[in-house]
């Protein structure tokens, strides 16, 4: 009993209460697995079962209703030699029954034991998820008629390691207990248990009749599932790569060309998804930073994928940019129905704006420029997933916001990433393009 | 090196260097992408990352990592936030290192789930049961969302408190120039461990504004860890000596440290009539509108709040230099933090610039509003509103 700081008799338990009994079974078991105090953490929380910290001398944990499973799987990722045992009641059960069913899907390697003892006991006798139908507590006085919560199934299907169903009166607990610590994984023993308080009191629920009710809820006692091969959490996949860090500037950095930019500029594309709107504005934003430039992109899209609009801005400056919100963009590439319509303020653009957009597109009244692009044709010819960043490449050298040649070389030192070569043949297509006129 | 980066990433760069080595979350819009960027981060296993079936659980088992001695973030938007509540206390009875990301959406509830706000300025300083003080920063860009992860980690650790850092969608999922190498950051601070010898008392302070040592669960010395009420042996007490002890600590710990909490950025013009004031999405805006307005040959001062919990008083008392008549702050909700300031600086002209249907405020209103200050104060005119 080295983890027990006192002597059941002088436990605050009710007298009768199994509780005590349980923490006695668990120093035993402790100790038969030769354990020091300070191998083990015990997670407790709300319920009579939740005072039992201050009569341990092991590390204690003491949390919130329901959430002893949370805290115990973060200490055992944190602290793996660490022992870790959830001492819970049904009411923490019920409350934290995802946490439950998901630790044992994760393989946690915890072991949950709970004092199942049919009802509320701390707040006075009400019925919990537990509670056999017809049983009487204070908040069902014509008796339960939820089916109550079979937690040792439960766990089983979710896929834990190891389930047990006993009484508190087994003596063969210290045993059992034992076998589910040692099983690798997730571990629950359901530990029937008798309420003299509240249970008892209005059900006829007593040391002998604790089997024949297991045996009339088909909830049987005993092993209930012992597969130590489930999934355990501690096997951790095998570390990958650190995860790329920008590759470094192998060409040296560019000083920003005169009148390249020489003020702030907004730019907006606007299309559908699935044309790679964000990914092309993307990529010029890189290469306007890979020159020294100041860049600045927020995206507008629905939270589904190739369906619906896809608007990017994007801010280029020669010096920081304070304010990232985009109201008076100069150029608008406009691709699709789809961004005409996400376009709000059309009769805001000032005159200066140019706004590229496909010829198919009827356009709302707007002061802006309007030059036509044959989106299509460009697609057709640049490939599909590199339209949206021709056309854009088109439209910055045909605005005359960047001289053909700048752009190409910048781009052919500041484009990065995966997809670099598709990218820069894109903004190839693109500025020969405008160059071409045609 | 520059680099064009989200305000997501950010966070992910600035808790990465300040160690952060175990971190639990479950994905929401805004904040989904520090999730993604975390399990890249950690996939060389310098930490742990899990995504949790709830925001319940995964603050849950940050507190658990924290409390053996782990480095922890979670993030989440408003809606997780509402669900982290109750936790958030736990990590503050128990005196748990945790930094919470909250990316901040429009509105209650689900909200505008991609639409942007600073609406929970008040609720982040009052979001759990008790309402014992929080620091809580607020990043304005991807720039200073990576330093205040950073400082973020630093005051978790230093105070053992749960730290609270503002963003939000325009700022999590904006890509923005940032140079991180050329961010100046204090030493990283680790949490003081307590020496191996005697009895551990995991609660043990000398003054109530002092931290305790800390010694980890699953270590050589008992820990007891509770967020029932308890003394300085970690056991729930009853003992009105040993809570009132204990409160006055948790209170004292934050309040009694705020002046070394004070983050700003003070840039101020001795002569200036006007200060404008600004934290979180406005501060952007803030800037551009007294730069401009400056070159239009107004005197303006402009201070910049990052701690906004515990209130930097030290820093807006200095900004409120004995030429200031007027003061602007523009925020993106309906008017909540200016209340503070009211507070903090009476017997000044404070005009509230507001708005919250998930645009940003525009430059140009707060130079409106600095020029007409101008003209009304030339004016000798006292009241603006």
């Amino acid at each position: 009993m080295t983890t027990l700081a006192v002597k059941r008799n002088d436990m605050a338990f009710c007298p009768g209460c199994s509780h005590g009994m349980v923490l006695e079974h668990l120093s035993s078991a402790f100790d038969r697995m030769g354990l020091a105090p300070t191998d083990v953490c015990i997670v407790s929380d709300i319920g009579c079962v939740g005072i039992s910290d201050r009569y341990l001398d092991c590390h204690t944990f003491h949390g919130l209703h329901g959430r002893s499973i949370t805290y115990a799987e973060g200490i055992k990722r944190a602290k793996p030699d660490t022992t870790v045992v959830v001492l819970i009641g049904d009411g923490g059960c019920g409350i934290g029954t995802a946490h439950l069913v998901h630790a044992a899907r994760r393989g946690a390697d915890i072991n949950v034991v709970v004092c199942n003892n049919f009802n509320f006991g701390m707040t006075g006798g009400q019925h919990s998820a537990t509670t056999p139908q017809c049983a009487l507590t204070t908040t069902t006085p014509d008796g339960s008629t939820d089916y109550p919560f079979d937690i040792c199934q439960t766990a089983a299907v979710s896929g834990a390691s190891y389930v047990g169903r006993f009484t508190a009166f087994d003596a063969d607990m210290p045993a059992h207990l034992e076998k589910a610590i040692r099983t690798r994984g997730f571990a629950l023993i359901d530990v029937w248990e008798l309420c003299v308080a509240y249970y008892t009191e209005r059900n006829h629920l007593n040391r002998k009749t604790l089997t024949e009710l297991a045996d009339s809820m088909d909830m049987p006692l005993g092993e209930i599932r012992n597969n130590p091969k489930s999934r355990n959490m501690a096997a951790s996949p095998t570390p990958r790569k650190n995860h790329p860090t920008p590759e470094d500037d192998k060409n040296g950095r560019i000083s920003p060309p005169e009148l390249l930019w020489p003020r702030r500029t907004e730019f907006c594309v606007a299309g559908s998804a699935g044309q790679r709107i964000r990914s092309a504005v993307g990529v010029v934003g890189d290469i306007a930073v890979a020159a020294g430039l100041f860049a600045a992109q927020q995206d507008d899209f629905p939270i589904t994928v190739r369906r619906g609009h896809s608007v990017s801005n994007l801010i280029l400056s020669d010096s920081p940019i304070n304010y990232t919100g985009v109201d008076n963009a100069e150029l608008l590439l406009v691709l699709t129905e789809d961004g005409v319509r996400r376009i709000q303020d059309w009769d805001q653009f000032s005159p200066e704006a140019i706004v590229f957009a496909d010829a198919d597109l009827e356009l709302p009244p707007t002061s802006a420029r309007i030059e036509r692009v044959d989106r299509k044709a460009v697609e057709k010819s640049a490939g599909k997933a590199s339209g949206a960043l021709a056309l854009l490449a088109f439209a910055i050298v045909k605005g005359k916001w960047m001289d053909p040649e700048t752009f190409r070389n910048i781009a052919a030192s500041g484009a990065r990433g995966k997809y670099r070569d598709q990218n820069l043949e894109a903004i190839r297509f693109g500025i020969d393009l405008a160059n071409t006129g045609s | 090196m520059r680099e064009f980066i989200t305000g997501n990433q950010a966070i992910v760069r600035g808790a990465v260097r300040a160690g952060c080595n175990f971190v639990a979350g479950y994905p929401i819009t805004p904040a989904s992408s520090i999730l993604n960027e975390i399990v890249r981060a950690f996939a060389d296993g310098s930490g742990t990352v899990v995504q949790t079936e709830d925001e319940i659980a995964a603050i849950g088992q940050c507190i658990g990592a924290a409390m053996t001695g782990a480095k922890v973030l979670t993030a989440t938007s408003g809606p997780g936030i509402s669900l982290y509540s109750e936790n958030i206390g736990l990590a503050q009875m128990g005196e748990t290192p945790i930094v919470i990301v909250d990316c901040q959406r429009m509105g209650p509830a689900t909200g505008g789930a991609t639409a942007t706000g600073d609406g929970d300025v008040m609720f982040a300083r009052h979001v759990t049961s008790g309402s014992y003080p929080i620091p809580v920063l607020a990043a304005t860009d991807a720039m200073s969302a990576y330093r205040l992860t950073y400082e973020a980690f630093n005051i978790a650790e230093r105070l053992r408190t749960p730290v609270i850092l503002l963003s939000s969608k325009a700022i999590a999922m904006t890509r923005q120039t940032v140079d991180l190498e050329s961010v100046e950051l204090p030493a990283a601070i680790t949490r003081q461990r307590a020496t191996s010898n005697g009895t551990f008392q995991p609660y043990h302070v000398d003054h109530p504004s002092d931290v305790p040592d800390f010694a980890p669960i699953g270590g050589s010395q008992r820990v007891r860890f509770t967020g029932s009420i308890h003394g300085e042996d970690g056991v729930l007490t009853i003992d009105r000596k040993k809570i009132d002890a204990k409160l006055k600590h948790l209170n004292a710990k934050i309040v009694g440290n705020a002046a070394s909490l004070e983050l700003v950025e003070a840039d101020l013009d001795d002569s200036a009539e006007t200060l404008v004031i600004s934290y979180g999405l406005a501060d952007g805006a803030a800037r551009e509108a007294v730069k401009q307005s400056r070159e239009h040959g107004n005197l303006v001062s402009h201070l910049t709040i990052f701690s906004l919990w515990p209130v930097p008083e030290i820093a807006l008392r200095a900004a409120i230099t004995p030429s200031i008549r007027r003061v602007i702050v523009p925020e993106l909700n309906l008017g909540l933090y200016v209340e503070e300031i009211r507070k903090q600086v009476p017997g000044v002209l404070i005009e509230s610039i507001q708005r919250i249907d998930g645009g940003l405020i525009y430059p140009q209103r707060i130079v409106d509003a600095i020029e007409q200050i101008e003209i009304n104060a030339a004016r000798g005119e006292e009241q603006l509103r």
